[in-house]
């Protein structure tokens, strides 16, 4: 029992500590955002009394509303578009698999090992010829599909029980009906995980959107973080706000999404 | 029997117009500009002046010392890294997911938010962090375990060790979180069995967990692989692919080929396609082990 | 009568149309709010006033991100992606012009009277004889001191003005040993100060002919051999990074640094140590033949793109702002010490005021005598590789490699990279 009592300690002080180093860099960042230039760079740990100052000047130096809409903006529509396209696809790919099925999804994978920059030149003439720079659909098209997302929903297929296919085909419903009546609800947190992953590389994202990304009006939050420390003189307080604005909402979303990890397949099935 | 078939026809064929949508944005905005990119890798030249060449870029490689040390140096990081900080993300989740632990829900965002973080604030911090007189130092030095302070960005080790510090720290969660989703799905029956069987946590771990997040396992081995060989931030923003070079990835040395030195893009391609086919050979290797039905 | 009238409306058509052309509007990318997009802004304030009708649209954009976006554009054949002008830094102008013929503007015989900026300056915009950017700030090297520690071990700025190096390092002992500060401070892979110090004798990384020159350059060697022994003496810490070496001047555990005049501005963020600042030029090299104690580092040019259908009035606004106008310079410097090349702007008043950060020197008036002797190198097409492949060599002699083995891989490298 005494042997038992201590491996729980262990597993929560092992659980505690990991929380801790995890943590800390969020919040240094957070409580540098209050914190003069000087402050920052001297490593003060405190939280200081220049957060509204930093603010002042970050609007003054940075459209950060602007930015925020437009990030927000092309995440949504790029994470929406790339979950219904392919979770689709990687359930088509598992229940109906065969041997080109298969083949294909393999080939699919050899997409996402390629680095971005060999592929960017090419990506760049397209979305120019089609005339669509600065827009949120240059921005979504490319990254609608990735061969990573369509692997994660087959691979969960693997975990949709057959059986429960074969019943509701007996009770007569279509294959489109399956997918969305019974997957979609029971992989509730597989499109979690998803679509928490999905909207924070859309948002994270910085080399697209910088070469496609032209004018003034179309820019997004990386881009004038990275316009923020460009400068002889970098004043680290607004740096510091500035980043912790544009982690807020990926924060946010894993919250309000996270609850769907503590639901397992039986209670969504009940 | 020839009803089933039509059936199985009718199947098949719903199959692939599942697939199709998706397949076809792939085809089109990566192996068309694939293509285009692997037509680059055979010419040769600086800037807009681009000739025909053949293989010789790829021949060049052979002699590129900064581009054998850059390969060295993500496998290093690969071999290393990778095994760690998937133990460590599996034995996070699989602890994460028992439902009387307390304070699930924190320890949860906690451990997922290094990757959210934005790497600007993560570099500084982590670069202060190991500073000469940072505060690894400082601890390191109260508790005796060395002498005198370590300058770890001035050593080529230290440096490789302190990329995989950072790596560690900034994907475990990332990864822990598609196996707390895995997880989610294995029936919880399975596990009251077995704890009637009175299975340790560690038999449980290994016989039960493990064998049954296989799939998910094999899909964060395969991203993981691609994901170090095509390191870039982290060695950018934290070393600077420094000490001469130690730290320098594939990755960063095609950014400097492409933007920061006279751009030599059929070069830089090759050295892309060199990389794609080294993952491309992993990668098949962990779906022969791994992708079995 | 009809003729009249077709005449009429045809005269009113030409005015509408010419009405419509005049409004012009030219697209900059630049960066850096307090420095130049603010330099920008006022020079379009500037030229409103002789041209109303030309709007200056200036979309800020990082130093590396427009060099992304210009390799981008200019590989994917897509020039009119890019802007009417642009700031490019002057280490990468003339591999840029170089790479990319055709793209940009050759403001040779644009009217712009390049005799009057500072030589260096025009030296690095050059390329083959033809000028191809509007020079603009100022990257002249200073020596910046902390003069309360100076006197705490009884020195004067005085002894640091026209010094070698070899006597900056015996009093950098010296204070070290008598206030426990050091001198200097820098990042660990940059290769920076080794550069400020082989352009102060009037050496590069490559000969006059473009081929590598860093095994053989005795004056590189003595250079790294200098920043070895301020390494190594304590005299210079290093530090892992930009963040922490401003760390070092602003929590003030450095007695001084060297670097561009630009690095004032981050001296003066630290109100605490108002009056405790000194300038001065920079030392120079005991032993290479054309030592001074002059140089540079870092800065930046205004080029024009020869694809924009504007550039004429693109051409007309820089002559009449950054190439002509004292005013513009006057109007810049108090709020952004932005510094000029532009030389008669250096005779102006704005350029005598005492500094009060600075103890009372007018410290402007000082760098700008400096520019006007900085020795006038070429940066070459190389010079990235260059740069990279030395940091690789400083390292190395750092961690004990014999010097010239060093120097020797790093020309093989750079070989490399310029090869076929």
């Amino acid at each position: 029992m005494t042997r038992r009592r201590f491996y729980r300690f262990l597993k929560y002080l092992f659980l505690f500590i990991a929380a801790l180093l995890s943590l800390f860099p969020l919040v240094w960042m957070a409580v540098s955002a209050t914190n003069a230039s000087v402050d920052v760079v001297t490593g003060r740990l405190l939280p200081g009394k220049h957060l509204i100052e930093n603010y002042r000047k970050l609007s003054q130096q940075a459209n950060v509303k602007l930015a925020m809409v437009n990030s927000f903006r092309n995440s949504i529509v790029a994470t929406f578009a790339s979950l219904v396209v392919c979770s689709i696809a990687g359930y088509g790919f598992e229940i109906y698999h065969d041997k080109g099925k298969d083949f294909l999804m393999r080939l699919l994978l050899l997409s996402m090992m390629i680095p971005f920059a060999a592929i960017m030149i090419p990506l760049f003439m397209m979305v120019g010829k089609f005339g669509l720079l600065n827009t949120t659909t240059a921005f979504v098209l490319p990254t609608i599909s990735t061969a990573f997302l369509i692997f994660l929903f087959r691979q969960s297929a693997r975990y949709f029980p057959s059986e429960i296919i074969e019943a509701a085909r007996l009770e007569g419903m279509s294959e489109l009906g399956i997918f969305f009546g019974m997957y979609v609800p029971i992989m509730r947190s597989t499109y979690a995980t998803a679509g928490i992953i999905t909207f924070m590389n859309a948002w994270n994202n910085y080399l697209w959107p910088l070469i496609i990304m032209q004018s003034k009006d179309s820019i997004v939050m990386p881009i004038l973080i990275s316009n923020l420390i460009a400068g002889y003189v970098t004043d680290y307080g607004v740096v510091m706000l500035g980043v912790t604005l544009s982690v807020l909402p990926t924060i946010i979303i894993f919250l309000l999404l996270q609850n769907s990890f503590a639901e397992g397949i039986l209670s969504s099935m009940k | 029997m020839g009803q089933t078939l039509t059936l199985r026809r009718r199947q098949s064929l719903i199959g692939w117009l599942f697939i199709v949508p998706a397949s076809v944005l792939i085809f089109v905005f990566y192996f068309y500009p694939i293509v285009r990119a692997l037509w680059l890798s055979f010419q040769t030249g600086v800037g807009v002046n681009l000739q025909y060449a053949g293989l010789f870029n790829y021949q060049r490689l052979l002699s590129d010392n900064v581009f054998k040390l850059s390969l060295t140096n993500v496998f290093i990081f690969l071999i290393i890294q990778v095994p760690v900080m998937l133990t460590l993300a599996l034995i996070l989740a699989s602890l994460l997911n028992d439902p009387t632990l307390k304070f699930r829900g924190f320890f949860r965002t906690a451990l997922f938010l290094p990757c959210a973080t934005s790497l600007v604030s993560y570099a500084i911090v982590f670069r202060s962090l190991f500073a000469l007189d940072g505060f690894v130092n400082y601890l390191l030095t109260a508790l005796s375990i060395i002498d005198k302070p370590i300058n770890w960005g001035g050593n080529p080790w230290t440096a490789r060790f302190l990329i995989i510090i950072a790596l560690t720290w900034r994907w475990t969660g990332y990864n822990m979180v598609f196996y707390l989703a895995g997880l989610q799905n294995i029936d919880t029956s399975i596990y009251e069995a077995a704890l009637i069987d009175g299975a340790s946590g560690v038999t449980r771990f290994t016989k039960i967990t493990v064998p049954l997040l296989k799939p998910i396992i094999l899909l964060t081995t395969i991203m993981s692989t691609n994901g170090t060989l095509q390191l870039f931030d982290e060695t950018m923003n934290l070393t600077n692919g420094g000490p001469a070079n130690a730290t320098l990835s594939v990755s960063q040395y095609i950014y400097r080929l492409s933007f920061q030195y006279s751009p030599r893009f059929g070069y830089a391609a090759a050295i892309s396609f060199v990389i794609f086919i080294l993952v491309a050979i992993l990668a098949l290797i962990q779906m022969r082990v791994g992708d079995t039905r | 009568m009809r003729k009249n009238l077709i005449i009429t409306l045809a005269l009113v058509l030409v005015i509408a149309l010419s009405g419509l052309a005049s409004a012009v509007e030219i697209t900059v990318w630049c960066w850096d709010p307090l420095f130049n997009i603010y330099a920008m802004e006022e020079a379009a304030k500037i030229y409103k006033e002789i041209n109303p009708d030309v709007t200056i649209n200036i979309v800020e954009t990082p130093w590396d991100d427009v060099q992304t976006k210009l390799t981008t554009a200019v590989m994917a054949g897509q020039l009119n992606t890019l802007p009417d002008i642009l700031l490019m830094q002057d280490n990468a102008l003339i591999k840029n012009v170089t790479n990319f013929p055709g793209v940009f503007y050759d403001l040779t015989d644009s009217g712009i009277d390049f005799s009057q900026f500072a030589d260096f300056k025009v030296r690095l915009t050059t390329v083959d004889g033809r000028n191809y950017g509007v020079p603009f700030d100022n990257g002249t090297a200073i020596t910046a001191l902390r003069t309360d520690i100076l006197e705490q071990a009884g020195y004067t700025l005085e002894d640091f003005t026209d010094i070698t190096w070899s006597e900056f390092i015996e009093m950098g002992k010296d204070i070290l040993a008598k206030t426990g500060y050091p001198l200097l401070s820098s990042v660990s892979e940059s290769p920076d100060h080794v550069m400020v110090t082989l352009q102060s004798a009037r050496s590069w990384m490559f000969d006059e002919n473009g081929n590598v020159f860093i095994a053989n350059n005795e004056v590189l060697k003595e250079t790294v051999e200098i920043y070895v022994e301020l390494v190594k003496s304590g005299v210079l810490v290093q530090v892992p990074d930009w963040e922490q070496y401003i760390g070092t001047i602003n929590r003030g555990t450095v007695a001084g640094t060297i670097n561009g005049c630009w690095i004032i501005g981050t001296i003066v963020a630290q109100p605490d140590q108002a009056g405790k600042w000194g300038i001065t030029n920079v030392p120079r090299l005991d032993k290479a033949p054309n030592a001074t104690n002059y140089s540079n580092q870092g800065g930046s040019s205004w080029m024009v793109l020869n694809h924009s259908p504007n550039k004429d009035v693109a051409v007309d606004f820089l002559k009449h702002t950054f190439a002509g106008s004292v005013e513009l310079y006057e109007t810049i410097l108090p709020s952004s010490g932005a510094l000029a090349t532009y030389l008669p702007a250096g005779d102006s008043d704005v350029y005598n005021e005492p500094h009060p950060f600075f103890g009372g020197q007018p410290i402007y008036a000082d760098i700008t005598e400096f520019a006007a002797k900085v020795p006038a190198v070429t940066y070459g097409v190389y010079n990235y590789e260059a740069r990279d492949a030395v940091a690789v060599a400083i390292s190395q002699v750092l961690a004990g490699w014999d010097i010239n083995s060093a120097l020797r891989e790093a020309e093989e490298t750079v070989k490399f990279l310029m090869g076929p």
